[in-house]
């Protein structure tokens, strides 16, 4: 009952906060309502996990600093787990995504361990190593399809089917996101402030004094790295379900991984906001150079130029993101 | 027998010239403790000047590598000057994620320039040619003119380090910038020679590999990963280590190699519908893992 109060306490925001909050969250689910493209409809079903996934990195790559660069990994294992189960078994997507959970969870304990021994750059290259080598373990595995990945036809079931998550129009998988996404802000605010929430940001500002307050250190990084590792699953999870085909490639690349550290960042790591700004800013921009700049002007690549010049100005001219800025500004104003 | 004994002598080869590749990734993070994800990206670009200097004034590939490092050492300055200075200011994550954007630029610029099809040369001085041993041991020429070539840059660039004033100037720099400011040294000039003998090595090494390896703009990332490993298991900021250690990465990413000879000779048929060659650079990434987890500063490393 406590945890739940926290949860759903804001009183700590400045109100003008909570009514962009508010405007926001009334935005989000009135979106579908009013006339749309069902590219705009695609793009803001990206913008809902992104901003999943981001929440989920911005706990142990935010709060506690430590950076994480092999997100990916965990975005595949829940995925493939969703799409083996319910090709080969019939599993419905509501038992096989707790499923997939336990089972990156699981994997994270085990990598975890001894990845949280290193620091700062050794920590972030290591996390690419163990990501890439999951990738190219699943590129040959024959059991989850090898490199040509898997395929969920929607013909063998009739939609709209709410216990395996198959549907024809965007509009359910749209809502379905959307209340993963409203849980996870109130889950994001509880941790914030949950004992584990104030041990971290402790670490990431001396680790030394952290253990000298009697902070068990390694452990509440492993204990945070498996919150992040449950959010990314769930989402890879829904993202096999809505996607319908996964190969390794656009499952688990290191392009993934880096995108949700890259949005975290934008957006502000280590606030609540941060990474949903981010998603915002990156994602309908991303998708929307991709389609006038790739696909219509035919110029290969020209998308992604753009795209990695904004990451340059950003992480050299304001790595504290758009939340550092406006916190900046407040600041100077009292 | 004689395939263990080929084989180690193309990981010994190839590890002499990924000895370059990984050099000016440790220059580079000894100086100013900076992880550049877009080394590959370098190499890649040295390995396009190889070529198409190659092609465009007929001349060997091999000759070709003045400009290879001419280029490469222009390119390491202009992004220390123009990018690099930027990022030091700010935290580690966006060192990071800045030098990932530099790799993303770099790799869509090729790709919007040279398109996205592999080029190889055809026409060279060594190129199709191969020295025979004898006991089945089969050298081609371009790989061992490669290593040649390698580890006498490296050795360029290891005098260059240690026996100049210059050099010791950069390890002054390295060991501890803010005293070496005290002594007169200019570190920010320091900085950018870091960046740029980082960037002229690697695209020598880029010019090297192109006369056996066929190129397109995706191909940085391996390589980077590869420096990483070879960097991580030598220790950062090592040179003498980084030789030792890439020919150690070079002999393991031989090990699949053997290993499925020996089922195919053996036959044991359950390991061979799992061709092991597809795990080369798992091998690697792996080696890295284990190596940071059990001896975090490298076999050779002095900084943390």
């Amino acid at each position: 009952m406590e945890a739940l109060k926290n949860a759903l306490d804001f009183s700590d925001f400045p109100r003008i906060d909570l009514v962009v909050a508010a405007c926001g969250a009334a935005f989000i689910l009135a979106f579908p309502l009013f006339p749309h493209s069902s590219f705009a409809m695609a793009t803001m079903i990206q913008f809902l996990m992104f901003s999943l996934y981001g929440m989920g990195w911005n706990t142990i790559g935010g709060y506690g600093g430590q950076v994480d660069l092999g997100k990916a990994q965990y975005v595949g294992i829940g995925a493939y787990t969703t799409a083996v189960m319910l090709i080969r078994w019939d599993i419905p997507f509501w038992v096989s995504m707790p499923i997939g959970m336990s089972l990156a969870v699981g994997w994270s304990f085990i990598i975890g361990y001894p990845l949280f021994r290193l620091k700062g750059h050794y920590f972030a290259i290591a996390t690419i190593a163990t990501s890439l080598v999951l990738l190219d373990l699943f590129q040959v595995w024959e059991f989850v399809g090898a490199a040509r990945g898997l395929e969920i036809s929607p013909i063998k079931y009739s939609p709209p089917d709410f216990l395996r998550l198959i549907f024809k129009e965007d509009i359910y998988y749209y809502y379905i996101i959307a209340g993963f996404f409203f849980l996870g802000i109130f889950y994001i605010n509880w941790f914030r402030n949950s004992r584990l929430g104030f041990q971290l940001r402790c670490i990431k500002d001396n680790e030394d004094v952290a253990r000298s307050l009697g902070i068990n250190v390694h452990r509440a990084k492993i204990k945070t790295y498996a919150i992040a590792t449950a959010f990314v699953s769930m989402v890879g999870s829904f993202h096999a379900c809505y996607i319908k085909n996964i190969e390794p490639e656009d499952t688990m690349s290191l392009d993934i991984s880096i995108l949700i550290a890259l949005m975290a960042m934008l957006g502000g790591a280590g606030s609540l906001w941060g990474p949903i700004i981010g998603a915002a800013v990156l994602i309908p921009l991303k998708s929307y150079l991709k389609e006038w700049l790739g696909a219509q002007a035919g110029l290969l690549g020209i998308d992604l130029i753009v795209y990695a010049l904004i990451i340059m100005v950003i992480s050299a001219v304001e790595p504290r993101g758009i939340w550092g800025v406006i916190e900046r500004i407040r600041r100077r104003r009292n | 027998m004689d395939i263990l004994i080929s084989s180690i002598a193309a990981g010994v080869l190839i590890g002499m010239v990924l000895a370059l590749v990984a050099l000016g990734l440790t220059i580079i993070f000894g100086v100013m403790d900076i992880v550049n994800f877009a080394h590959g990206e370098f190499l890649m670009i040295g390995m396009y000047t190889g070529l198409l200097t190659a092609k465009a004034v007929g001349i060997d590939p091999l000759l070709a590598l003045p400009v290879a490092a001419a280029v490469g050492f222009l390119l390491g300055v202009i992004c220390y000057y123009g990018f690099v200075k930027f990022l030091l200011r700010g935290p580690m994550v966006a060192q990071l994620l800045g030098t990932f954007g530099l790799m993303l630029f770099l790799r869509n610029l090729a790709l919007l320039i040279f398109g996205s099809e592999d080029r190889a040369l055809h026409h060279g001085l060594l190129v199709g040619k191969s020295f025979d041993l004898g006991m089945g041991v089969i050298i081609p020429a371009t790989k061992l003119a490669a290593a040649g070539l390698s580890v006498i840059a490296f050795l360029a660039v290891w005098l260059l380090m240690n026996r100049t004033k210059l050099g010791k100037a950069l390890t002054a720099t390295s060991l501890n910038s803010q005293a070496a400011r005290y002594m007169g040294i200019a570190t920010e000039r320091m900085n950018a020679l870091a960046w740029g003998i980082g960037g002229g090595s690697v695209t020598v090494a880029g010019a090297l590999i192109v006369n056996f390896w066929s190129v397109n703009p995706f191909v940085g990332l391996l390589f980077t990963m590869i420096a990483f490993a070879i960097v991580a298991l030598g220790g950062f900021g090592s040179v003498p280590g980084a030789l030792f250690a890439s020919i150690v990465v070079g002999l393991i990413m031989e090990i699949p190699g053997i290993w499925d000879f020996l089922t195919y000779t053996l036959s044991w048929d359950w390991m061979i519908n799992v061709p092991m060659t597809s795990f080369k650079y798992t091998f690697v990434y792996l080696a890295y893992f284990i190596i940071m987890v059990i001896r975090p500063s490298g076999l050779f490393g002095w900084k943390h």
